[in-house]
């Protein structure tokens, strides 16, 4: 029992960190019908950012966070400036195929910045671990699981209270109805593109303390991330963790009672059969349903 | 314009439209609307904007379910088949907004056409035996053919993305016409088409109508509907409102008050 | 009046015939002209990689589908026939239907419900199937060999006739290449690639015209993923040694980003993809660390500005310069 709790522990950190790669997806989808092939080497971008200004240059961690936020928000601006809004015709191939691109691009400045060293980052408190009930849990995965939920409260609010927030909705639902109504559509999908492209770096900045990370550590994230947001049903921000959640601890039981080779293979494997089985997710995705 | 009325009773329906209901969300497209399609002839479906005809026609055709209802081809209820299973059956639309495969010449896309009825596959494609040439030579001359009765044979070979919207059209209609049906369902065909060229759909329609084809229409253009249907059904708010000849529906209270009223 | 088959339809008959004859040609007077034998290997990959291309082609170029998996199958041709010869001892030439069949019964089983998906989705199926490709060829050691790989695969041989040395092999493959176009093209002119085509430019059409897209689409994946078991099985009795590194993430990606390049539904677009693809990071050696960069920039930038691929991008190039050169204005 106290292994199992123990799988649990660790397996609900993971997950928490799944799901905020997932919301990042989620978001995106939500706003713009897109999925964006490159949302995990952002979250690598976000992890690496953080572990050269806090431990590399040693700012204090809250200014890391932000600058580590601030810039891959900036990267993913770039990418929507730069590439998405260019193409002419956006037909799914021609998109996927960018992001795809965007991706490896986005990796092959990592290994140049970075080099292929993998590296790792503090703690953001203490490291001692708490005792419950038997099991062992690390101040770090309160943290994670605190900016988890402190993410998901922010959505919340961004999508009931804001006028952006609403903005974006209606974008989302009919384009054309709410450019008519004076919503600037250009600019949300830009905003779309830089909060989600943030809440991979969220992503990065939470998991740069709990693994090694590399500059090719965004391709399984990334795939991860987007299985536990399929699997909640993408759109949703409840979906999203969810998704990330459950992936995490069946992660960690598989690997505990089953082997550790699998640990990888198990989220393709949901992926697929969600793909199969029930694309809608568990809680069912939004009516957006461009491509 | 054929009066049909004595030779309708004692010829069964091609296509009978038995109380079908579509709601979307909260907006009731269509409710419990019900015709009959006899076979030869030009039946219109008009009415106002979102009155719901697209959507029975893409009921018709396979690309969405209804709610309610049914829909009797022949003896069987064709409700739930897909799409392309209609198609060799015999019921064959064309678009609202024109979907012709850009990349292709007018022949190819009129070859597409031929599909269903042809049957060389891959295994067919890499040997070209020699039922395979001749299968491809006899759908080439039946495109020919095809384009030679629209008249756009002398732009077999040009993209169709580069032709003239009115050329488009027809040859959406060459290219329908090609999988040999006994439906035809038009989505407004003459939109964005002038009036030389509705004049030559006007007669086109009367032509493939000669040809056995059964003509089923949606269209806004009063004067074309009126000139070459044989029977009317007037949709209003997803209900039927009135269905009979031309005449009938001209003098029509109802629909005089609900849609004509405007002038034709 | 003409029949059928317009006058420049017969001259595209002779053209393609002409195409074919200069192919062959080139292959013949390279295969005897080129003595150095690293040379003669790179073409021999080349050759390879244009199978892995053309198969990638029909279903991205010509069907509208997307693959990101696709080293997953090639992975599959080399390690099957890899297994199949090496442990089991079967002849190559029995392990080739074998491995072929196995390549296609995969991929209707990923197929099947895949392709009810589209766009995005596919995209990110196809992509997690080439990630569990490569954990089973990796993780699976005792029958792959783990990372250490698969060695002591037997060369093909004819009888006495062995296809060890160089020319030879490249000569077997090129050969296969040639035939490959040949049906390739076949397929292209013919009723089923009119359908393959119709897909791509609008599906819900060819749906219309009676086309069932989703028996299509499956098809056409499971011929791409034959081409690319057949050039992994070529790859593995040319080599005699598969590692899973050779069918990873990038490889799917640089697959992907020879037909982009060549040209979507260009089939010799393949061939300069290939070719393209293949020297280019030899030459380049010094800059493999740039390798990365260079191939995401190259996807962003050509699928931005030339979707139509390089081939088709000079050749509208061209025909726009010629056009203004000569004073007139562009069609339609």
């Amino acid at each position: 029992m106290q292994e199992f709790l123990q799988y649990v522990f660790s397996g609900v950190t993971n997950g928490a960190v799944y799901a905020v790669i997932a919301l990042g997806f989620s978001m995106l989808y939500r706003a713009t019908g897109l999925i964006n092939f490159a949302q995990g080497e952002l979250v690598m971008l976000g992890a690496l950012c953080l572990i050269s200004l806090w431990q590399g240059l040693g700012l204090s961690l809250v200014l890391s966070i932000v600058l580590s936020v601030g810039i891959v928000s900036g990267v993913g601006i770039a990418l929507e400036r730069l590439a998405m809004r260019q193409v002419r015709k956006p037909h799914p191939i021609v998109l996927v195929i960018i992001t795809v691109g965007a991706s490896i691009f986005f990796r092959g400045i990592a290994m140049i910045l970075w080099g292929k060293d993998a590296r790792s980052a503090g703690p953001f408190s203490s490291n001692v671990p708490l005792e419950i009930a038997g099991a062992t849990l690390l101040p770090q995965s309160l943290w994670v699981l605190a900016i988890m939920l402190g993410i998901v409260a922010a959505l919340h609010l961004f999508y009931r209270k804001t006028l952006t927030g609403k903005a974006m909705e209606a974008c989302a639902i009919n384009k054309k109805a709410a450019w008519l109504l004076g919503v600037p559509s250009d600019r949300m999908v830009l905003l779309a593109f830089a909060l989600s492209a943030g809440m991979g770096a969220v992503g990065g900045v939470l998991i740069a303390p709990i693994t090694m990370s590399s500059y090719d550590m965004g391709t399984l994230l990334g795939l991860k991330g987007f299985c536990a947001a399929m699997l909640g049903g993408l759109g949703s921000s409840w979906g999203s963790v969810l998704g990330g959640l459950l992936l995490g601890i069946l992660e960690a039981l598989g690997v505990g009672f089953f082997s550790s080779a699998l640990k990888d293979a198990i989220a393709f494997m949901l992926l697929l059969f969600i793909l199969y089985v029930r694309p809608t997710g568990i809680l069912g995705a939004r009516a957006v349903h461009r491509f | 314009m054929r009066d049909r009325e004595t030779d309708e009773k004692a010829v069964p329906p091609l296509l009978k439209i038995e109380g079908i209901s579509k709601s979307f969300g909260g907006i009731q497209a269509l409710y419990d609307v019900s015709f009959e399609v006899f076979p030869e002839t030009i039946h219109a479906i008009i009415g106002p904007n979102g009155a719901g005809k697209t959507t029975l026609f893409n009921i018709i055709t396979g690309v969405s379910a209804p709610d309610a209802g049914a829909i009797r081809y022949g003896p069987r209820n064709i409700v739930g088949k897909q799409v392309h299973e209609l198609v060799a059956q015999g019921i064959a639309r064309t678009f609202q907004n024109v979907e012709l495969f850009g990349s292709m010449s007018a022949m190819e896309n009129v070859l597409v056409g031929r599909h269903v009825r042809t049957a060389c596959g891959f295994v067919g494609a890499m040997g070209r035996w020699s039922w395979v040439r001749t299968e491809e030579e006899e759908a080439r001359q039946k495109a020919m053919d095809l384009l030679r009765f629209v008249g756009l044979d002398s732009v077999a070979h040009t993209r169709s993305s580069d032709l003239p919207f009115g050329w488009q059209r027809f040859l959406e209609i060459a290219r329908a016409l090609a999988t040999e049906p006994r439906v035809l369902l038009l989505d407004e065909p003459a939109s964005g088409l002038n009036a030389v060229e509705t004049q030559r759909l006007g007669e086109l329609l009367q032509e493939i109508r000669g040809r056995g084809v059964t003509l089923l229409l949606v269209e806004h253009d009063m004067s074309l509907t009126m000139g070459v249907s044989d029977r009317i059904l007037v949709l209003h708010q997803g209900k039927r409102l009135a269905e009979g000849t031309p005449r009938e529906i001209q003098e029509d209270d109802a629909v005089i008050c609900a849609y004509l009223g405007k002038g034709i | 009046m003409p029949g059928p088959f317009t006058v420049s339809e017969v001259s595209d008959g002779i053209e393609m015939l002409i195409r074919n004859l200069l192919f062959a040609a080139a292959i013949l007077l390279l295969g005897v002209g080129v003595k150095n034998p690293y040379h003669l290997e790179l073409l021999t990959f080349i050759g390879i990689h244009t199978l892995l291309a053309l198969g990638l082609n029909m279903l991205m170029g010509y069907a509208g589908q997307i693959s990101l998996g696709h080293a997953a199958f090639y992975g599959l041709g080399a390690y099957a026939t890899g297994i199949l010869t090496v442990h089991w001892h079967w002849s190559p030439w029995i392990s080739l239907p074998a491995t072929l069949a196995l390549a296609a019964a995969v991929a209707l089983l990923v197929a099947l419900p895949m392709l009810r998906l589209s766009g995005f989705y596919l995209g990110m199926g196809t992509l997690g199937f080439g990630m569990i490709g490569f954990i089973l060829f990796r993780g699976w050691s005792s029958v792959t060999g783990g990372d250490s790989g698969l060695v002591g695969i037997p060369s093909l041989a004819v009888g006495p006739f062995t296809f060890s040395s160089g020319v030879r092999y490249f000569y077997l493959v090129w050969g296969t290449v040639f035939v490959s176009f040949i049906l390739c093209e076949r397929i292209v002119r013919s009723r089923v690639g009119r359908a393959l085509r119709a897909i791509h430019d609008s599906e819900k059409a060819a749906a219309a015209m009676g086309i069932d897209t989703s028996r299509l689409k499956i098809s056409v994946f499971v011929l791409s993923a034959l081409f690319a078991a057949l050039a992994g099985f070529l790859y593995a009795h040319l080599v005699s040694f598969v590692s899973p590194s050779s069918f990873d993430f990038l490889v799917s990606v640089r697959i992907v980003t020879m037909v982009v390049i060549g040209g979507m539904a260009s089939i010799w677009g393949s061939l300069l993809g290939a070719s393209l693809l293949t020297v280019l990071p030899d030459w380049l050696h010094v800059f493999s660390d740039y390798e990365m960069l260079v191939y995401g920039l190259v996807l962003m930038v050509v699928m931005i500005f030339l979707p139509q691929g390089l081939t088709r991008g000079i050749l509208d190039l061209y025909e726009r310069s010629r056009n203004r050169r000569e004073g007139r204005s562009p069609s339609a």
